[in-house]
């Protein structure tokens, strides 16, 4: 016995390390077909590590005082050594991470990743979807810049639409009756401490749901019907190598299109970081504009079409929670659109379509043109999901193959 | 798949052209900026610092910048910086500050003028540029002069002595008061069809003929300012508006420079960073390929 094989024997004798790496990596079995869309898991899991790992670096230069963040976050960028590109890794990560995220969803729409036996697979995504737009709108708040202020500004007093209760949450959740120091400071540690901490948790239990039912595949059927004497399913591979080696190369296409922006564009033209966030945050001057960045914008959209406020909150939170309810929505005989109706790919179509419009809207001033457009997305984002039951059962599907197609 | 991202794009570019059909607020005169690459940036941004230290310094300070971080990108040696372009300061290490008093300032110009570190990042250089070339001539205002990119600004025209003094050209003048003029019936005809007063079919023919006027002076005003004949020079200055407007350019040039210090450097790492995620990547096919050559 090697010493390193002694070594492991020890370890294994007191912690599953093997049995983990067995079973998560080195014999976790993955349907061998996985095409393009199965690189965003990976991704986003790179996104998670830059975000942290930035995130650290920038916390050890920053003042999360309303005094001192605007100050601190250009001393980062001028006389932090590598300040800049620690300040624009992590925020043109935040688009990074939600740009992969919204695509590792649409995949799950896509294959049916989301019915059963993947219900709670589902579920833990959306709670880390809905946490990291809680980061993202709070780490909006760090920099401190015009826009970060009014656009927190604007979204807190959404909650005292709410009746009853609304006024006294929205200073509960300020600390203050105007967006201030003591909201920084609060929106700090829960952007640096609470919210990742959770995020985290929910990875873990996102992958170890994932792992008890195994992966789904882009021809939505089950690879461990069909295994051989071993019980390995025949149509699968271990995940480690084949798919290690794979996600590395996505890794370098995204690295190369994600550099190519932080070198070159970080400002992407304003969607990333908005010209009036470079001004320091000022109570009396309100932003010609105010919009969300971009990844807010189509649920911002949702509120804005509802006519009245209130309402527009609840629109607003039920866009999201109707996603939860996904896995007993769709009710189609077969997972994967391959083998779907016609007219599932075209209703999917159209809510691709309704969403690219309501996130565009969500970023211009309103005029009664867009209202009316922004209006007839939101309708059909909500019957595509609330009519779905119904709809997804209509028209003939393709009869599925028994093994994978590779 | 393929039919469905071609369905999907093409209601998508359909429906967003109707959306967009409407554009924003845009100034006057709206001209291009020279751009400049590599030494002849350099010098630029070198003579920008010499018109700011001049010119603007006394009241907006850059006080996020230090002189010799300032001085390093610049590659203006340090005691040539002390002694030429450091006037509120001696100490090379020192936040390019001013010292200006907040209170008195306010008094002075009604809001304090603002440090301009980020100026280049929440105005974009083009603006900047002609927002330094649209000062005129206008007796209504306190100190005598307006800006037509920022209207009713609260500073005085600090480089007048470079530039000397521009008015409007009476054409421009005849045009902005017709339209000015359009601008007013529109909104009382379309008040008084919103009140239902008055004949509707002649206010509609008014509203149209004020929209088509407004249409046409605008086509015209933006001919003039294209054409160099938007402002004309009432008073001479130290500088022709050729030499003031290469001023300008180089002014804007070092604002930029100071609103992101490192932008000129990112962008060259950035090349060999690309290069080498390419070649990386390129590595990592290769692999990928010799693992799954047996995967049928």
């Amino acid at each position: 016995m090697g010493k390193m094989t002694q070594f492991m024997q020890w370890i294994d004798d007191r912690f599953p390390a093997t049995k983990v790496w067995n079973e998560h990596l080195a014999q976790y079995y993955a349907p061998k077909n996985f095409n393009f869309w199965y690189f965003f898991g990976s991704l986003a899991m790179l996104m998670l590590v830059n975000q942290i790992l930035t995130g650290i670096w920038l916390t050890m230069n920053y003042t999360p005082t309303g005094e001192g963040a605007y100050a601190s976050v250009e001393f980062i960028m001028r006389d932090v050594e590598w300040g800049w590109l620690l300040r624009y890794m992590h925020g043109v990560g935040a688009s990074g991470f939600f740009v992969v995220v919204y695509l590792h969803m649409f995949r799950g729409l896509l294959y049916g990743s989301f019915r059963k036996p993947r219900e709670l697979v589902w579920i833990f995504g959306m709670i880390i979807f809905v946490i990291l737009m809680a980061e993202g709108f709070m780490g909006y708040l760090l920099p401190w810049g015009n826009m970060s202020y009014w656009g927190a500004q604007v979204i807190i007093n959404l909650f005292s639409a709410i009746p009853v209760v609304g006024e006294d949450l929205a200073v509960w959740i300020r600390g203050d009756f105007i967006i201030s120091g003591a909201t920084l400071n609060r929106f700090f540690a829960l952007h640096v401490v609470a919210l990742p901490m959770a995020l985290l948790l929910m990875v873990f239990l996102h992958i170890v749901a994932l792992h008890k039912v195994g992966s789904n595949n882009p021809d939505g059927i089950d690879i461990k019907k069909v295994k051989d004497e071993n019980g390995i399913p025949l149509d699968g591979i271990p995940f480690h190598p084949y798919y290690t080696v794979k996600d590395i190369v996505g890794v370098g296409v995204f690295l190369f299109i994600f550099c190519g922006i932080i070198f070159f564009s970080p400002e992407m033209g304003g969607y990333f970081f908005e010209a009036p966030n470079f001004t320091p945050a000022d109570p009396l001057k309100t932003p010609e504009h105010i919009a969300p960045v971009w990844y807010f914008t189509p649920y911002y959209s949702i509120l804005k079409a509802v006519p009245n406020q209130g309402l527009g909150v609840v629109a607003m939170g039920l866009s999201l929670v109707i996603l939860f309810f996904l896995p007993w929505l769709d009710r189609s005989p077969v997972l994967s659109i391959r083998y779907k109706s016609p007219i599932f790919k075209v209703a999917l179509a159209l809510f691709v379509v309704c969403f690219f419009i309501l996130g565009y809207l969500g970023m211009l001033a309103p005029n009664e043109m867009r209202t009316l457009v922004a209006r007839i997305c939101t309708v059909y984002y909500f019957a595509f999901f609330l009519l779905m039951p119904w709809w997804s059962q209509w028209g003939t599907t393709k009869p599925v193959p028994e093994r994978v197609t590779h | 798949m393929k039919k469905l991202i071609k369905i999907s794009l093409l209601t998508l570019a359909s429906i967003s052209l109707s959306v967009l059909a409407s554009g924003g607020g845009s100034y006057l005169p709206n001209d291009e900026m020279p751009t400049y690459t590599s030494h002849r940036l350099t010098t630029s941004m070198q003579n920008g610092m010499q018109v700011y230290m001049n010119n603007c310094m006394g009241c907006h300070s850059l006080e996020f910048q230090r002189y010799n971080r300032t001085a390093k990108d610049l590659v203006i040696p340090e005691d040539l910086m002390i002694s030429n372009l450091m006037f509120s300061s001696d100490k090379i290490g020192d936040l390019m500050t001013n010292n200006m008093p907040t209170a008195s300032a306010e008094k002075w110009f009604g809001t304090a003028p603002p440090d301009l570190s980020l100026i280049a990042r929440s105005r974009k250089p083009q603006w900047l540029y002609n927002y330094f070339r649209g000062f005129y001539q206008d007796d209504s205002r306190p100190y005598g002069v307006n800006n037509s990119v920022f209207k009713d600004v609260g500073m005085p025209h600090a480089l007048e002595s470079l530039q000397g003094i521009q008015a409007k050209t009476d054409e421009v003048k005849n045009l902005e008061n017709e339209k000015e003029y359009a601008l007013g019936d529109l909104a009382s005809a379309q008040e008084k069809l919103k009140n239902e007063e008055g004949d509707s079919s002649e206010l509609n023919a008014l509203i149209s003929k004020s929209e088509a006027l407004i249409h046409e002076n605008d086509e015209k005003l933006m001919e003039l300012s294209e054409s160099g004949n938007y402002f004309t020079l009432v008073k001479q200055g130290q500088l022709s508006p050729a030499e003031f407007d290469s001023a300008m350019t180089d002014l804007v040039n070092f604002l930029d420079y100071i609103g992101e210090p490192i932008k000129r450097e990112r962008k060259s790492m950035g090349v060999y960073v690309l290069l080498f995620i390419l070649f990386f990547t390129a590595v990592a096919y290769f692999l990928k390929k010799e693992y799954w050559k047996d995967i049928h």
